[in-house]
């Protein structure tokens, strides 16, 4: 092992590459909750709602498009660096969140609803402290799912130029240096572990005064 | 329509990676099939060793791939070479599938259970008999969803000695060879998508008709 030009690179690019990861995950990841949430639930609403089960089965399905053929479709069709890395990361964040929230919202017992309605809620009422609430474990499992799919998919945004530490597991392959290798996939793991976990925090402290 | 032009003009070579790709889903999936349903069959009456298993489980899928695959090339016996890629893929699969055995098999209503064995029947006969036909929906959700992700996962392989459907993705791109990247992503994704189909119908026919209209079990995976 050449613990010696990790130790290098580390400190010479150590905090650059973490940071690029960061920032590259946290501005994909945001777009992608601020986009989806109120999309699905626009789709869950009236003149969409017929459509959900189709809705699904497409996302379910688009969900099998690999990562690294997402990552690279967007190469033709926007160059290299860090936007286009951006971009199709955040689709690929979006199915998961999508879907769960269409899926929670859809799950909410009819009876429920029924009961709020002839409690005299309105529509906006009956979703905002009704159904979402309800629906929350559901749609943080699907950000939680997002979270860690981004992180991961973000190593391989370094092949269109996205900069973060798949730099390093790359590298490593490339020259065959397996402390190189080691050294930027635990720091990655890392912190897919660490979001998972405090998103998953996040949703008990959220929902836990609700028994 | 320069990208159907490539594609004729490299059947040969497509045709090849598409085969390797296969092979390699199909040798992982018969893998993780044995070793994952059977240990979602052992854990079941242990909660303790479940969360474990479990736990590392989800350990695994948060390495992120290509990373996973780094790792396995620097354990000695694995290095560049196709066990590296199953075994990569069979760790990446053991969540979706071992988390649906566990809790398809715990689901089954404790009374039925109590009914097979005031029938007589051995645990062994319960667990074959009773437990896993009523499980098969759910299990094979978890199935298809890792069946799925390895199909995506195994285009990364060619960063460790692969040679699949990746190949023209990851040559595509080190050229920027537009043809080649799309060539590659389509064929993946149809791959993905029919196989996802293909589990789907395999589904209906192993479940008993009794069990259809019932919930498939969809919502155990998020």
């Amino acid at each position: 092992m050449e613990w010696n030009i990790v130790l290098e690179t580390l400190s010479t690019q150590g905090m650059k590459l973490l940071k690029e990861h960061l920032i590259l995950v946290g501005i994909a990841l945001s777009i992608g909750i601020i986009i989806a949430l109120p999309l699905s639930i626009l789709l869950t609403r009236y003149p969409f709602k017929k459509w959900t089960k189709e809705i699904l089965s497409f996302l379910n399905t688009a969900q099998g498009v690999p990562s690294l053929a997402v990552v690279a479709i967007f190469l033709p069709i926007m160059g290299v660096g860090f936007v286009p890395s951006v971009i199709a990361l955040t689709l690929y964040g979006l199915l998961p969140i999508v879907r769960n929230t269409i899926a929670g919202i859809n799950d909410v017992d009819d009876d429920i609803l029924e009961a709020a309605k002839g409690m005299g809620m309105s529509n906006k009422m009956i979703l905002r402290k009704v159904e979402l609430p309800l629906a929350l474990p559901v749609i943080i499992a699907g950000i939680q799912t997002s979270a860690v799919l981004t992180v991961g998919t973000a190593t391989i945004a370094v092949l269109i130029g996205g900069g973060g530490l798949g730099n390093l597991i790359f590298t490593g392959i490339s020259t065959f240096n397996p402390a190189l290798i080691l050294t930027g996939s635990i720091m990655t793991a890392a912190i897919a572990i660490i979001l998972d976990q405090s998103i998953g925090f996040l949703q008990k402290r959220l929902s836990s005064h609700r028994g | 329509m320069s990208v159907v032009n490539y594609f004729i003009k490299n059947i040969d070579k497509i045709w090849r990676f598409t085969v390797n790709h296969f092979i390699l889903i199909v040798l992982a999936i018969c893998a993780a099939l044995l070793i994952w349903v059977s240990v979602g069959i052992v854990i079941r009456n242990n909660e303790k060793l479940a969360n474990g298993i479990l736990g590392f489980g989800s350990l695994m899928m948060s390495i992120p791939s290509i990373a996973l695959y780094g790792i396995l090339v620097t354990v000695p016996g694995f290095g560049l070479s196709r066990r590296s890629a199953v075994f990569g893929l069979l760790l990446y699969s053991m969540l979706p599938i071992v988390r649906n055995v566990y809790i398809a098999l715990n689901q089954v209503d404790k009374s039925i259970l109590e009914a097979a064995k005031g029938m007589g029947m051995s645990s062994k006969q319960i667990l074959f008999k009773v437990q896993l036909p009523l499980a098969i929906p759910v299990i094979l959700a978890g199935v298809r969803v890792a069946v799925v992700m390895m199909v995506g996962i195994a285009t990364l392989a060619v960063y460790i000695g692969e040679r699949n459907l990746g190949s023209l993705i990851e040559q595509g791109i080190r050229r920027t060879h537009f043809d080649m990247i799309m060539v590659g992503a389509v064929l993946v994704s149809m791959m993905a998508i029919a196989i996802d189909l293909l589990m789907g119908k395999l589904e209906n026919k192993l479940v008993s008709p009794g069990l259809v209209s019932e919930d498939k079990g969809d919502k155990v995976v998020s």
